[in-house]
């Protein structure tokens, strides 16, 4: 009996606990709804935190922060942040939690072009706008009316890169070298395509370089023995990098010009500035050269922030959120609204102008820059936009 | 043949490297028969010490290369305290996915601790390029060969002509004969995890110039490190020098002469030959049981 009754009072105890807990639990829960009903939208920021993609989602995920801190019109938003990993699953999956956990107006979406392809039926079934800086073109040719890219599609950028090099660099006997990623298969075959265009046929070609190749010397043996007068890189940034820093230690002069990937600060930070020498690539912008007042000041703000140099990734980002926000303040009030809204508006961004094609690609500029060996940050050489970008 | 030459002194300079990656895989397979799937993770953090003590110190890395060793035997000790002991009787394949786990942890605390991004350290001595002829070689593929010489033949003397080696392999062969006659055998375990770690560190300094480290750049390190045991020989010294030079060859001399991913499946189907033709490997004992 005596133990009966100290049995019923350790379960009192212990039901009081758990009683306690549920109650703070559901305290908890009613706080963070109370806080996120007390915003005026919800617009979570679906992208890769963790994974090899890491430094290209960690720049896109500052440029959503920094626009989401500074909502036009006073207006509130709650940003809860979802990391996809790099998988096409985790993707689809988080997109969906994200959706599935508020009333989304819109959600700003991870730049990796597999996860996009994941994301897309998500959004359909949701009916929310995802405002991605991811370069694939299909994603924009594949008549979901929820994609809206702030980025030029891989498409027109690689006309960028394929003119710059034939038209401007007069070189015609190409090395063209890509990485065996989804992102460098693209480009290669884009590339490839704008050079035969451009009535280039590449002396050289490899697309087979995995992305933890070490040692380059063969590559580099092949396309010194090739006789190339330059040498075009679409890849990421691993191996990008250590072609560069291992064709400058084998004494190779020939100009690399490269994909974005390399633009980016935490990628330059890799070289001795005397390696950047005729090092060039293509970019859909280049905040850290601060060429014009409107970006230095952009740029200073968010190296405040974050104690980075920005990149244009992050910057696209910015962009594309706050042309959200913006229209959110000027009255779209449902993800339908703002839908209709980012597909016929015009924005006046930090980078560039916006303005959708009808198929949600609003970015249709892109500038190279290369770096003359003595920083590591480079200058811009020349702009694209619009029709500099197609090739018939 | 100039161009050959060249190819087959840069692939025994990234040999070298991986040979040390594989002396601390089989350092540790030797006196416990575990297989440490952390391995490559440890030699990132090898990487990073070096970056670390690179920044702070701003000297060539041949300054701090024992600082280097001595932080990541304690991280082996550690290690063997965490992953192994508790899972000493237990099946090796617990060990397997203990070590695996550490790896995955280590991973991720490299991202929490210097971000997602890659990051080069110091050169050993210096950069720049030595010229022999027409062939030139940088001077940190030179250290890294040196250096790995050194330890080559500094393990190899360990394990043969001294009394602490012969205990190694003595607790290797049979844990518990050792402890009867009077070994420390569990002592020795965790030294060996130590010995192992600070090779693997060792080498991740080296590798961090010139190839760079970021967080999940161990994992193809580990892949390498059990190739070249499985085909040098499971537990053989010799064995995982020649099976690392094997791999090193194939990816920077086959290389030139077909594409890397043709390259990679030729190093596959070597392998597999292996297999079949000698599947105790080159310098394996045929009674011995693989893991």
């Amino acid at each position: 009996m005596k133990n009966s009754a100290l049995s019923t009072s350790w379960r009192d105890g212990r039901q009081w606990r758990y009683g306690s807990a549920v109650m703070l639990g559901l305290s908890l829960v009613a706080l963070s709804s109370g806080l996120a009903r007390s915003a005026d939208a919800y617009l979570p920021i679906v992208m890769p935190i963790t994974g090899f993609l890491s430094v290209e989602g960690g720049s896109q995920r500052n440029g959503a922060v920094m626009a989401l801190e500074h909502a036009p019109g006073g207006k509130t938003i709650d940003y809860p942040v979802f990391d996809t990993g790099t998988s096409a699953t985790g993707a689809a999956t988080a997109l969906d939690k994200a959706l599935s956990n508020g009333k989304p107006i819109a959600a700003a979406v991870s730049v990796f072009g597999t996860e996009m392809v994941a994301m897309m039926p998500v959004a359909a079934e949701y009916k929310v706008p995802l405002l991605t800086i991811s370069g694939l073109a299909k994603i924009t040719e594949s008549d979901n009316p929820y994609i809206f890219r702030f980025l030029p599609n891989d498409r027109e950028i690689k006309v960028a890169h394929a003119r710059y090099v034939v038209e401007k660099l007069k070189k015609t006997k190409i090395a063209l070298i890509s990485d065996t990623t989804a992102y460098g298969q693209g480009g290669f075959a884009l590339l490839k395509e704008d050079f035969t265009k451009l009535g280039v046929k590449p002396v050289y070609e490899d697309s087979s370089i995995a992305p933890d190749t070490k040692d380059m010397s063969p590559l580099l043996a092949k396309v010194k023995a090739s006789g190339a007068d330059a040498i075009v890189v679409h890849s990421v940034a691993a191996p990008m990098a250590l072609i560069v820093k291992q064709a400058k230690a084998a004494g190779i002069t020939l100009p690399i010009i490269n994909s974005s990937s390399i633009v980016e600060p935490t990628a330059t930070a890799l070289f001795e500035p005397a390696e950047l020498k005729d090092v060039c690539a293509e970019t859909p912008s280049a905040p850290e050269t601060r060429a014009t007042p409107k970006i230095k000041e952009w740029a200073d703000a968010y190296k405040t922030r974050f104690g980075l140099e920005p990149d244009g990734l992050a910057l696209g980002q910015y962009d594309g959120v706050m042309m959200a926000l913006t229209l959110i303040a000027k009255g779209a009030k449902t993800p339908e609204d703002l839908r209709a809204a980012l597909q016929k508006e015009t924005y006046e961004g930090v980078a560039m102008t916006y303005k959708s094609n009808g198929k949600g690609d609003l970015s249709h500029d892109a500038e190279i820059v290369c770096w003359d060996g003595t920083s590591r940050i480079p200058k811009v050489v020349e702009h694209y936009a619009g029709p500099d970008m197609v090739l018939k | 043949m100039i161009t050959f030459l060249q190819l087959v002194i840069n692939g025994l300079a990234l040999g070298a490297a991986y040979a040390l990656v594989a002396l601390g895989f089989v350092f540790i397979v030797n006196a416990t028969g575990a297989v440490n799937f952390a391995h490559g993770d440890l030699v990132m953090a090898g990487g990073y010490a070096a970056v670390g003590l690179g920044s702070l110190a701003q000297i060539p890395a041949v300054y701090f290369l024992p600082l280097v060793a001595v932080i990541m035997f304690v991280l082996g000790v550690a290690l063997a305290l965490l992953a192994y002991f508790p899972l000493i009787n237990r099946p090796p394949s617990t060990v397997f996915i203990s070590t695996l786990l550490c790896g995955i942890i280590l991973q991720n605390a490299f991202v929490v601790l210097f971000g997602p991004q890659a990051h080069a350290a110091p050169p050993l001595l210096k950069s720049g390029v030595a010229h022999f002829g027409e062939i030139e070689i940088s001077v940190q593929a030179i250290g890294t060969m040196v250096v790995a010489a050194i330890l080559i033949a500094s393990q190899y003397l360990l394990f043969t002509r001294t009394q602490i080696g012969r205990r190694l392999r003595a607790t290797a062969e049979d844990r518990q004969m050792a402890q009867a006659v009077g070994i420390p055998a569990f002592a020795l375990i965790a030294a060996t995890f130590g010995l192992g770690t600070a090779l693997a560190g060792i080498a991740g300094a080296l590798l961090a110039n010139q190839f760079f480290v970021y967080p999940t750049g161990g994992i193809p390190l580990s892949v390498y490190a059990y190739i070249a045991v499985v085909i040098g020989g499971w537990g053989s010294i010799a064995g995982a020098v020649i099976g690392a030079m094997i791999i090193s060859l194939f990816q920077v001399v086959v290389s030139a002469y077909v594409s890397y991913a043709a390259a990679t499946g030729l190093l596959y189907v070597t392998l597999l030959l292996i297999f079949v033709v000698r599947p105790q490997g080159i310098f394996g004992e045929r009674v011995q049981r693989r893991a």
